[in-house]
């Protein structure tokens, strides 16, 4: 339950209003706040975007070694594991609620799930 | 610059997000100190190839500015000086001024221009550069740049919504993907940015819209052309289901050479940046643009098709994010924005686009700069955030003066 508090209140919009000119944290920190991860950061948690499994990884291996920091930094693409990519763009639930961000599909709500 | 007073040098430490600070300390005029970069690593201390020769073309294109490195390389002093372009007597040769990357360079040449262009607009003389040498490579590299293909079309396009639309072009002259061990490369690409502004239009960009069509550019060189119809293949067997209209151009090269001197041929050359790779670029009707970038790695063993499909799926993740930036153009996007003029300039985000690392460092780094904090409030659509800039007018330092 407790768990379910803590997802509830992330991504809100105040609290990265709050958080990111608090120079105490560090850029990473203030996300990882953000996201509602403070208390299971090393975790593996059950979210379902790579970018943040990805994030969590990151700040791991930052402590292991500090050499690691140097290849990680500014990149413009972030690194994605692919093969989690696929398997959420291959399945049909995923793909649908994409389909509203594309022109071809109808907005009709009857239209909306209709493919080839 | 005499007549006015030094402001106090601003204090930076690691070397995360160098260029991003080279640029505001050029665009607002404040010396900056950078220490302790990579001071940790035993193997490569201080300043790596791609960041000095970074430092040479912020030399290059500005006239006036001092650059002390430490001993190490751990320290840079940043006195940066006005930005007077390619004008002629400043180093620029028919109005060209060429920059050559040296073969060590592991980061693709994006990771030159994006910062350029950010600087160009606000230059004395338009900028015209020339990249060239034994470490342009032009496609995407491991190191997370995006293509110059991907500069050309997704980055490019961005400076229209601030009235910067004239003579820009980037012409890429000859291709590479990246040499043997990710280093270096053998392309060329020219950058001419003609449309100097005082000050950057104020934004207000709301609404992302829907994508109506993709567009991309498949790649090879030196290597067969089919490895780029299979790029394709595979990225609109991903692609069609949702966007028909998805046309993807097909450029074949072949390998550039590069001067290799051995002991017994001094005049020996040999092939470089063998590979391909695929850039992709969503339009929306708002004219919001999604991109995705992936070339073929150094060590190959990749095929085309994973290649393709993968590319596809990031362009989706991207599109995903959703918001009016994409994460490779929020930077951009962002600083022209902080140095507009003295308005409240509006963009909506995807919170997946605005919460990284770098873009809170940006807001930090902006406020060090002296800029004004952002506003954030929620959007009107789900996962989205508007982010209120205000101007600071500082954009037209170098014109102003000159």
């Amino acid at each position: 339950a407790s768990k379910m508090h803590g997802r509830k209140k992330s991504y809100r919009v105040t609290d990265l209003a709050r958080l990111m000119y608090n120079d105490t944290l560090s850029p990473a920190e203030v996300l990882r706040k953000w996201r509602g991860e403070e208390q299971n950061k090393g975790e593996d948690i059950d979210k379902d975007t790579s970018a943040d499994a990805e994030d969590g990884e990151d700040a791991f291996f930052r402590k292991a070694k500090q050499n690691e920091m140097d290849d990680v930094e500014d990149r413009m693409i972030p690194d994605y594991d692919y093969a989690k990519l696929e398997e959420r763009w291959t399945e049909e639930s995923n793909m649908a609620s994409l389909r509203q961000h594309f022109a071809s599909t109808s907005l009709l709500p009857n239209g909306a799930g209709g493919d080839e | 610059m005499a007549a006015t007073p030094a402001p106090a040098v601003l204090k930076f430490t690691g070397s995360k997000y160098l260029v991003q600070r080279l640029v505001l300390a050029t665009l607002t005029g404040r010396p900056i100190r950078i220490s302790q970069i990579r001071s940790s690593s035993h193997t490569s201390p201080g300043l790596a190839p791609h960041e000095v020769s970074f430092l040479r073309l912020l030399e290059a294109i500005t006239n006036g500015s001092q650059i002390e490195l430490s001993y190490t390389g751990t320290t840079v002093l940043y006195k940066p000086g006005l930005i007077t372009g390619s004008a002629a007597g400043y180093g620029a040769q028919g109005g060209v001024i060429k920059h050559e990357l040296p073969a060590e360079c592991k980061r693709g040449v994006g990771y030159f221009l994006i910062p350029l262009c950010l600087l160009a607009p606000f230059s004395k003389a338009p900028i015209n550069v020339l990249f060239t040498g034994p470490g342009v490579i032009t496609s995407s590299t491991e190191a997370g740049d995006v293509s110059a293909d991907t500069v050309r079309t997704a980055v490019l396009p961005l400076f229209k919504s601030f009235g910067i639309e004239n003579n820009l072009e980037l012409r890429i002259l000859r291709r590479s993907n990246a040499g043997k061990d990710g280093k270096g490369g053998g392309g060329e690409v020219q950058l001419v940015f003609g449309h100097q502004v005082r000050l950057p239009k104020t934004l207000h960009l709301m609404s992302a819209g829907r994508v109506k069509k993709i567009r991309g550019v498949a790649y090879s060189t030196g290597v067969a052309g089919a490895n780029n119809a299979r790029l394709i293949e595979a990225a609109r067997g991903v692609l069609n289901e949702v966007a028909p209209d998805t046309y993807i151009f097909s450029d074949v090269s072949s390998a550039p050479f590069v001067p290799a001197p051995t002991r017994e041929n001094a005049a020996a050359k040999r092939k470089t940046g063998l590979g391909f790779g695929l850039s992709l670029v969503a339009e929306t009707n708002t004219g919001v643009l999604y991109s995705a970038d992936i070339a073929s790695p150094p060590a190959g063993g990749e095929p085309p098709e994973d290649l393709g499909k993968k590319c596809a799926y990031q362009l989706l993740e991207a599109v995903e994010q959703g918001g009016c930036v994409s994460s490779v153009a929020a930077l951009t996007m962002l600083t022209l924005m902080a140095m507009g003029s003295e308005d409240v300039g509006r963009l909506a985000m995807g919170k997946e686009v605005l919460g990284t690392e770098q873009i809170v460092q940006l807001a930090r780094d902006l406020r060090t700069f002296g800029m004004s904090g952002w506003g954030l409030r929620d959007g009107d659509e789900e996962d989205e955030v508007v982010v209120s800039v205000v101007g600071k007018g500082v954009g037209n330092v170098g014109r102003k003066i000159a």
